[in-house]
C-alpha cells in the first residue's frame, strides 16, 4: 500500500514539498536579517521594554524594510488551505473519476485498509507540510509579534497550531466533497469555499468568545489617552481588544453620540478635551483577551476545526464502508 | 471450490438508487465451472448486479454469495478468489505497464506475475508504456492480465469486448478462452450482444429492465423451448401459459413456447429455435412484475 499510496499522489506531495521548501527558504533568508535587527533576539523589545530607544529604533527598521514581507503574509493563512485541499480532493474523486475505484477495491485489500491507510497517509503529509511551513512563519513573525501581539488575525491564524487544524479542516471537507460529487476540481473548490465561511464566522463571532473577556477602566488622564510618562493604559498592544470607549463616572458607558456632545462642549468652552474629560470624572474603558491567553485561544480553536475535520472523515468512512458511491 | 459448488447464488436480490430500482427480485443459483452470460439491453441492470457480486455495491434487499460466501464480508481471502474487469476496463493512466503489475502484486495475496508478463510478452504489450497510451484493445488485455493473474476462481466482467474493434474483439476473446480452458476457472460476463453466444457460454441470464425473464443451462434451454408454426389462429393463444410469445403474419401463426417438447398438436409443424432468437424474444418481452422468480413462471 505504501508504494502504492506513494505513487498516485507523488506529484500533489513533490509540488506542495517544493512550494513550501521555497517559501520557508525565502523566509529564513529574509527572516534571518529581520532578526539581525534585534541584538539580544526579538523577545527582548516586547511589551513594555518596545518603547526603549534601541527597540524603536530597531521596529522602525522593522517596518521600513520588512513591513512589505508582513503585508503579504498576510494571505498566507490560506497555505494550509491549499495543501490540505490539494491532498484530500483527489483521494476520492480521483478513483471516481477515473473509474478505478473498481480496481483498486476488488483486489485483496479490503476497502476499509485501502482507506485508512490513504487517509492516514495523506492527513500525515498535510501535517507534516503545514507544520514545517507554520514553524518557519512563526519564527519570522518573532520580531513583529514583539512589536504587535500574537492576537491579530495575521499573527494568530498563521501561528502555533491552528494552520495545521485549518488543513486538516481543508483535507477533510475535501475528501468528503470528493467522495460525494465524484470530482476533483469541484471537490477542491468546495473545500476552499468551506473554509473561507468558517473560518470567517469563527474569527468574527466564535473567537472572541472562547473566554470572557476582562474589562480595564480608569480616569481619563489629563495629558492624553496614553500619557508621556511611560504609563500605558492596560489593554496593551500585545492584548487582544475587543472594544473601547469611555464611560462616566458610575461606570456607565457612553454611547458615541453621549461622547461627541462632550467633545462638542469641550470644544465650545475651549478647552483640551482630555483635560475636559479628567474633570468630570470620564473615564476610558477596554474589553479584551490578555496576551497571555494565546496558547488556551490556539488549542480552542485548534480543536473545533479538528473536530469538524473528524466528523467529515467520520462520514466518508460510514459512506465507503456501506458501499454508497 | 470445486465444479459441483455454486459460483453465485443471490436470494431476492434489489439494488435501489436514487432514480428507482435498478434491479430487483434477482434470484439465481449459477454452478462453478463453466461460461456464464448475463445478457440484457442498456440499462437493464448489469453492471448493477455484477457490481454487487463483486461486492463493490451493498444490496438494498436480498443476499448475494459467492463461492458459498457472503460478499459483503469482503475479506482479503473472499477478495482474492474473485477478479473483475469492470466496463471500460478501468487502469491507472498514468502508470506504466510494469507498474501495474506492481498494483496488482502489491494488493493481492497471490499474484501471478509471471503469468501477467508472459501474456504481454505474447500479445507484444511493452511493460514499459504508460497505461493511458495503450491502445483500447491493449489496455483491455491489461485489465485482463491483472484480473487473471489473481488466479481468481470466479472471474466476471463487465462488458469486455463492447468498446473494442472486431479485431481486438477477437484477439481478447481468443485470449479469455485460452484462460478459461487451462484454468477452470467461472466466467461470468455481460454482453449486450447476442451473437457469438451459443459457441462461448453455458449459461444464460436474460436481465430485463431490473429483472430476471430468462436463466438457465442453454442446452436445457434450448431443449425446453421450441417453434411451432400452424394457421393463423385466434390472439387469445397469446395468453396461453407455455406460449412466451405469438407472432402472427397474414395466413401463419408462429408461436415460441416453452412446453418442454410435448407433442404438437395436429396441423402444426415444430421446429427447435436458435439461441439468438430465444435471446432477441425474451429481450422483446417486458418483464412480469408480479413475477417473484421469472424464471420459474413456465416451468
Amino acid at each position: 500500500m505504501t508504494w502504492l499510496i506513494w505513487r498516485q499522489h507523488r506529484t500533489e506531495v513533490c509540488v506542495l514539498g517544493l512550494l513550501v521548501g521555497a517559501f520557508g527558504i525565502a523566509l529564513l533568508v529574509l527572516g534571518t536579517q529581520a532578526h539581525d535587527l534585534f541584538p539580544g533576539g526579538p523577545a527582548r523589545c516586547a511589551g513594555e521594554a518596545g518603547v526603549g530607544e534601541a527597540c524603536a529604533a530597531s521596529f522602525r527598521r522593522l517596518d521600513d524594510e520588512y513591513g512589505y514581507v508582513e503585508n503579504l503574509l498576510a494571505a498566507f493563512y490560506l497555505v494550509p488551505v491549499v495543501i490540505g485541499a490539494f491532498l484530500g480532493a483527489p483521494l476520492l474523486a480521483r478513483e471516481l473519476e477515473d473509474g478505478t475505484w473498481q480496481l483498486a477495491w476488488t483486489q485483496a485489500v479490503p476497502r476499509m485498509r485501502w482507506l485508512a491507510a490513504k487517509l492516514v497517509a495523506l492527513a500525515g503529509v498535510t501535517v507534516v507540510l503545514t507544520g514545517m511551513f507554520t514553524a518557519v512563519l512563526t519564527w519570522f513573525r518573532q520580531p513583529f509579534d514583539a512589536w504587535e501581539g500574537r492576537f491579530q488575525y495575521d499573527a494568530f491564524d498563521l501561528e502555533g497550531l491552528v494552520p495545521v487544524a485549518y488543513a486538516l479542516f481543508a483535507f477533510a471537507v475535501a475528501t468528503a466533497a470528493g467522495a460525494i460529487l465524484r470530482r476533483s476540481l469541484p471537490a477542491f473548490g468546495v473545500a476552499f469555499g468551506a473554509f473561507l465561511a468558517a473560518r470567517m464566522s469563527v474569527a468574527l463571532l466564535a473567537r472572541p468568545a472562547y473566554a470572557t473577556p476582562l474589562t480595564a477602566m480608569e480616569p481619563v488622564p489629563a495629558g492624553g489617552p496614553t500619557d508621556q510618562a511611560g504609563h500605558r493604559f492596560v489593554p496593551g498592544v500585545a492584548d487582544w481588544v475587543i472594544e473601547r470607549g469611555y464611560a462616566d463616572a458610575t461606570g456607565h458607558r457612553l454611547s458615541s453620540v453621549e461622547y461627541y456632545e462632550l467633545e462638542d462642549a469641550a470644544n465650545r468652552a475651549g478647552a483640551n478635551v482630555n483635560q475636559f474629560l479628567h474633570s468630570r470624572g470620564i473615564q476610558q474603558f477596554g474589553v479584551y483577551h490578555p496576551a497571555d491567553r494565546f496558547w488556551t485561544f490556539q488549542l480552542i480553536e485548534a480543536a473545533v476545526f479538528v473536530a469538524v475535520a473528524a466528523i467529515l472523515v467520520g462520514v466518508v468512512v460510514w459512506r465507503v464502508r456501506r458501499r454508497i458511491l | 471450490m470445486t465444479a459441483t459448488g455454486l459460483a453465485l447464488r443471490t436470494d431476492g436480490v434489489g439494488k435501489r438508487y436514487r432514480k428507482g430500482w435498478a434491479l430487483r427480485d434477482c434470484t439465481l443459483a449459477l454452478p462453478a465451472g463453466g461460461v456464464i452470460a448475463l445478457v440484457g439491453p442498456n440499462g437493464a441492470g448489469k453492471t448493477t448486479l455484477l457490481r454487487l457480486v463483486v461486492g463493490l455495491l451493498a444490496p438494498s434487499t436480498g443476499t448475494v454469495e459467492v463461492l458459498g460466501r457472503d460478499v459483503t464480508a469482503s475479506t482479503p481471502q473472499t477478495l482474492s478468489r474473485v477478479g473483475f474487469l469492470a466496463q471500460d476496463h478501468p487502469l491507472y493512466k498514468r502508470f506504466t505497464v510494469a507498474e501495474m503489475l506492481r498494483f496488482g502484486r502489491a494488493c493481492n495475496l497471490r499474484f501471478d506475475q509471471g503469468l501477467a508478463e508472459r501474456r504481454l510478452a505474447k500479445l507484444g504489450i511493452p511493460l514499459d508504456r504508460r497505461a493511458g497510451s495503450l491502445s483500447g484493445g491493449q489496455q483491455a488485455q491489461v485489465a485482463l492480465a491483472l484480473a487473471l493473474a489473481k488466479r481468481p476462481d470466479l472471474l466476471v466482467l463487465d462488458e469486455p469486448v463492447a468498446s473494442l474493434d472486431p479485431l481486438a474483439r477477437h484477439e481478447f476473446l481468443q485470449v479469455l478462452m485460452g484462460a478459461v480452458a487451462d484454468g477452470g476457472v467461472t466466467v461470468l460476463f455481460s454482453s449486450h450482444v447476442v451473437h457469438e453466444l451459443e459457441r462461448v457460454c453455458d449459461h444464460l441470464v436474460v436481465l430485463n429492465q431490473g429483472r430476471v425473464t430468462l436463466a438457465g443451462d442453454i442446452d436445457t434451454l434450448l431443449a425446453e423451448h421450441r417453434l411451432l408454426v400452424g394457421p393463423r389462429t385466434a390472439n387469445d393463444l397469446d395468453r396461453a401459459a407455455a406460449v412466451v410469445e405469438a407472432v402472427h403474419s397474414d395466413r401463419h401463426t408462429t408461436l415460441l413456447v416453452r412446453d418442454g417438447g410435448i407433442p404438437a398438436a395436429p396441423g402444426w409443424q415444430a421446429q427447435p429455435v436458435a439461441l439468438e432468437e430465444l435471446v432477441l424474444v425474451y429481450l422483446r418481452r417486458p418483464p412480469e412484475p408480479s413475477a417473484g422468480d421469472p424464471s420459474e413462471v413456465t416451468a
